[in-house]
């Protein structure tokens, strides 16, 4: 039977993927609380997109002022109370929602792929000068602290979201080179990879296309858990005033305003941290959900 | 006379995404006091699944045991409490299994798995040993196996041994607990044929020595031969065929079984065959009645609609296959 | 060496240098392999057969000695080699667990060589692939898009066998093929690999440790002892009548399934001891310390490769060269 119809080659190979995804969401879903992480962050992250739309405030995120409303208990008009200059909390949690997915977003494409790749390279050379070359500058920058790195650089630039951002980013990528470079190194001897090698496959191609997609799944686990650590490390920013600066409703930030007035106030602190805590935990859970996915099943 | 474990009718499933395997399909083997009997069967038959049903450390929310009984001593261990199964799984049962990696901790030293093997199997029994005789016994136990330089042994991490010598340790391991029952699934099957030619012979001689019943599984016909007084032949989760050894292994009666002594390269050189057309069943969605009827070339119709029963044909020797009886 | 050989080993040294010492793991063999032959080399742990294909195949560069395949010399690492050396020599690995790339459908494993080697253009390759899978008999509408781990291990050896054709190779080493699979399924792939070595003129490397498939299967034996060869025989010579005291130890001690081959093992020697380490080759004779029938020159002096009256090649005292 001669099989080389281009079109039926295309199907088979889409409904491979396709079974490939029901079956991770069926691993997926076997952890309830995995799919709770997943609808709560999917809610997040629908808000935070159409915050413009849904918020009953919209306004309030930009610079607003209504001292009639000013510190005001939650109430039904004002479902997180509102802030000393009147503006509406919740919808302002929900903008200030952007910005810490913004962050986790930027940071982690401008830090992942570098250290993927340095990882790579850096374990696929192991025992040569490229290795030690890479892996030391690596743990240079794994010496020195993200948050005081950010800071020291942030002082240093104007403190708003852009440089926080790349700062961190600027620390972030070393974690993923060393753990790709120990999956990288260890995957090296496989026979696959060896037989690749003996085949005559550029060392481009045994990297990227052998050896990579067996590192794809605790990168992508690493990832999803590392999202709750960016948007704390940004909130910590915020607070301490380098970050977000107001009147953008950045959590940290707005974290940071409301806790000069506790107790008494109390409600303009502790829904933009529940915000915060809410976003960390539910990334943590998909992050579960996500490593149950690409275990092996063993039978 | 004594049946020391009788599994009865085990059925076994595991449900996985693409719905429930059912695995064992009523596995029934028995093992006497002091006798060595053979299990074997291909990849994929469920003899390592029926180990560690016996155990009863199959991963249960995958795993569900469905069905029969598996009586030692006459008790069934499927009801046991977890305190009797720790006791049983301390004194009475000991395992060998395929891969020594997964047996020994890589973080620990040869040394502390061993002593930790022989003071806790000792203290179950009341008896308390001196440093001196824990090390007497760990380094006579290593021994046995044929190590080389106990001593240096000892203080190595698993992963500087070789294969070879980390299957032999966790064979000495589970000699020096001194059970009654040892489960040993494949535990030469990466050995070199001298060293396993050692191994099984040494094996022979403690399991007479402490008077062990030994439940020997394999995929090699070869080794149930010179170790095995009785065996069972196993495919696609149920015992077709059992036997004296020398019995089975000169007039093989059920199809699967003939098939497999046919497929063996032998040294009379008579070129390899091609050995059993087909694959083993897929468990989601098994052949009704016999499942080996879709590879049997006797099947009839009767071996689409029920599952034979085992049919004797004389001197201990039983065949779950049709043509020995049962057609009408 | 004869004019058909492709390939031709000789004075091979492959010493690893390690802290403990030098891991001595081939010392000094020589054999050559005729075009379609089938040499078996058989070893235990030790032995240095492994390394020895490993360094024919060029993952490491040998010490000292010369490696000619079809009339050039090749003995560097692969790296070295040239692309037309590595489409002509192929391997096909013991586990098929683990060389098949778990995250990569059959398709993208097969297609490798073929892009390597620019073998068809992208159009043609499917229909390659096709017919290289029909070759081993899987049928490629459901095999190419699947994974390897939706496969059995026979199936998986044999897209390995697939893998290695795709090339047209002219000479393949089989690293214990058929170890990890059950024996229902070894016949059948042994069977394939002899029809492809017949119809597309393959000369084979077959190393295993199982003699019995060995006695089916290898036109030459060679044994392997602590990186040096013991004997090399033709095959139904060798298992006739067996001439190196560790050739009647290994022959001895393997387990077999009927009487009938029970009386052609030659008697039994107990074998004892362990395989040294080849970091602590014993003086002499390599083989001295575990051999029944030793003779005091053979703990002083190593003994040479002897041609005897019916060709076969032996390395023992008890057999001096004439």
């Amino acid at each position: 039977m001669q099989w080389n119809d281009r079109r039926a080659d295309l199907q088979a190979t889409l409904k491979q993927r396709r079974r490939g995804v029901s079956r991770g969401w069926y691993k997926f879903s076997r952890n309830p609380l995995s799919v709770v992480g997943l609808v709560v962050l999917g809610i997040i992250v629908l808000a935070a997109i159409f915050a413009p739309y849904i918020t009953p405030y919209p306004g309030h995120a930009k610079p607003y002022t209504n001292f009639a409303q000013a510190s005001q208990a939650p109430s039904a008009e004002h479902w997180f109370g509102t802030d000393r200059v009147g503006r509406d909390i919740f919808s302002r949690v929900i903008f200030g929602y952007r910005f810490s997915l913004l962050i986790g977003a930027v940071v982690l494409s401008l830090g992942v792929a570098p250290g993927v790749i340095l990882g790579l390279i850096a374990g696929y050379h192991q025992g040569t000068w490229v290795e030690t070359g890479i892996m030391r500058i690596t743990d240079v920058f794994l010496a020195v602290p993200p948050l005081v790195l950010a800071l020291a650089i942030t002082a240093m630039l104007t403190p708003n979201l852009m440089n926080q951002m790349m700062a961190i980013a600027l620390v972030w990528w070393p974690w993923y080179a060393r753990l790709v470079f120990a999956l990288a190194s260890s995957l090296r001897s496989e026979y696959f990879v060896r037989e690749a090698e003996l085949t005559g496959a550029s060392k481009l191609h045994i990297m990227f296309k052998e050896i990579l997609p067996n590192c794809f799944a605790p990168v992508m686990t690493k990832m999803t858990l590392d999202m709750g650590i960016v948007i704390l490390l940004g909130a910590t920013l915020s607070f301490i005033g380098l970050g977000v600066q107001p009147p953008k409703p950045g959590l940290g930030t707005m974290v940071a305003e409301g806790a000069k007035r506790l107790p008494g106030e109390w409600w303009g602190t502790v829904f933009p941290a529940l915000a915060i805590v809410a976003v960390i935990l539910a990334f943590n859970l998909v992050g579960d959900g996500l490593r149950d996915v690409f275990s092996v099943e063993e039978v | 006379m004594d049946r020391l474990l009788a599994i009865k009718d085990l059925h076994v499933g595991f449900r996985i995404f693409e719905g429930q395997l059912r695995v064992l399909n009523g596995v029934c083997l028995d093992v006497k006091e002091g006798e060595r009997v053979g299990l074997v069967g291909e990849t994929g038959c469920g003899k390592t699944t029926t180990v560690k049903a016996v155990l009863r450390v199959l991963p249960t929310p995958p795993a569900r045991i469905t069905g029969g009984e598996i009586i030692y001593n006459g008790q069934d261990i499927l009801k046991m409490t977890r305190r009797q199964m720790t006791m049983l799984r301390r004194h009475e049962l000991t395992a060998i299994f395929q891969d020594p990696l997964q047996s020994l901790n890589p973080v620990f030293t040869i040394g502390t798995q061993l002593r930790d093997i022989v003071r806790d199997s000792a203290i179950g029994r009341g008896q308390r040993l001196s440093r001196r005789e824990v090390e007497a016994r760990c380094l006579s136990a290593l021994h046995e196996t044929g190590m080389p330089d106990p001593e240096r042994i000892m203080t190595n991490y698993p992963v500087q041994l070789s294969g070879g010598m980390r299957q032999r340790i966790c064979i000495a391991e589970a000699l020096s607990t001194n059970a009654n029952l040892l489960l040993a699934d494949e535990p030469t099957t990466n050995l070199d044929v001298t060293i396993q030619d050692q191994i099984l012979r040494k094996l022979d001689e403690l399991v007479e020595e402490k008077g062990a019943s030994v439940v020997m599984i394999t995929h090699s016909m070869g080794v149930v031969r010179d170790l095995t007084q009785r065996v069972n032949i196993m495919y696609a989760g149920s015992i077709v065929e059992m036997a004296k050894t020398r019995d089975l292994l000169e007039r093989p009666k059920h199809p699967y079984t003939q098939g497999l002594m046919a497929s063996v390269p032998k040294l009379t050189g008579e070129g390899v065959s091609e050995g059993i057309p087909g694959r083993i069943p897929n468990y989601l969605d098994p052949p009704p009645g016999c499942r080996f009827h879709p590879r049997c070339e006797h099947r009839m119709e009767i071996c689409e609609m029920t599952a034979p029963p085992f049919f004797e044909t004389g001197d201990e020797h039983q065949v779950a296959c049709y043509l020995y009886g049962g057609k009408t | 060496m004869t004019q058909t050989s492709i390939l031709t080993v000789d004075r091979l040294v492959k010493h690893f240098p390690t802290k403990a010492g030098t891991v001595r793991a081939v010392d000094d063999i020589a054999f050559d392999i005729a075009t379609g032959d089938t040499l078996g080399l058989v070893g235990e742990s030790g032995s240095g057969k492994t390394t020895t294909a490993q360094c024919v195949l060029g993952i490491y560069p040998p010490t000292s000695g010369d490696i000619v395949f079809e009339g050039a010399t090749i003995g560097v690492m692969f790296n070295r080699r040239s692309k037309e050396l590595k489409r002509k020599i192929r391997i096909v690995f013991q586990d098929p667990g683990s060389s098949l790339n778990p995250k990569r459908t059959i398709k993208q494993i097969l297609s490798v060589p073929l892009r390597v080697h620019g073998i068809g253009t992208d159009r043609e390759r499917l229909t390659t692939m096709s017919r290289l899978l029909e070759m081993v008999e899987l049928p490629p509408a459901d095999y190419l898009y699947k994974y390897p781990q939706a496969i059995g291990g026979g199936e998986k050896q044999m897209v390995a066998i697939a893998r290695a054709l795709a090339t047209n190779p002219r000479f393949i080493v089989l690293d214990e093929p058929t170890s990890a699979l059950d024996v229902s399924v070894q016949g059948k792939i042994i069977n394939l690999l002899m029809r492809l070595a017949k119809e597309l003129n393959l000369t084979y490397l077959f190393i295993t440790h199982d003699l019995s498939l060995m006695r089916n299967v290898a036109t030459r034996v060679a044994i392997m002892y602590l990186g040096k060869l013991c004997e090399i025989a033709r095959t139904e010579e060798f298992f006739r009548s067996p001439m190196h005291p560790y050739t009647n130890m290994l022959l001895s001690s393997i387990p077999v399934v009927t009487e009938q081959e029970e009386s052609l093992k030659p008697k039994k020697i107990v074998s004892q001891g362990e395989i040294p380490s080849p970091v602590n080759i014993p003086p002499g004779c390599s083989f001295h310390l575990r051999c029944p029938e030793r003779l005091p020159i053979c703990s002083e002096v190593d003994p040479e490769m002897a041609i005897q009256e019916d060709g076969r090649v032996v390395r023992c005292h008890l057999f001096p060269a004439r």
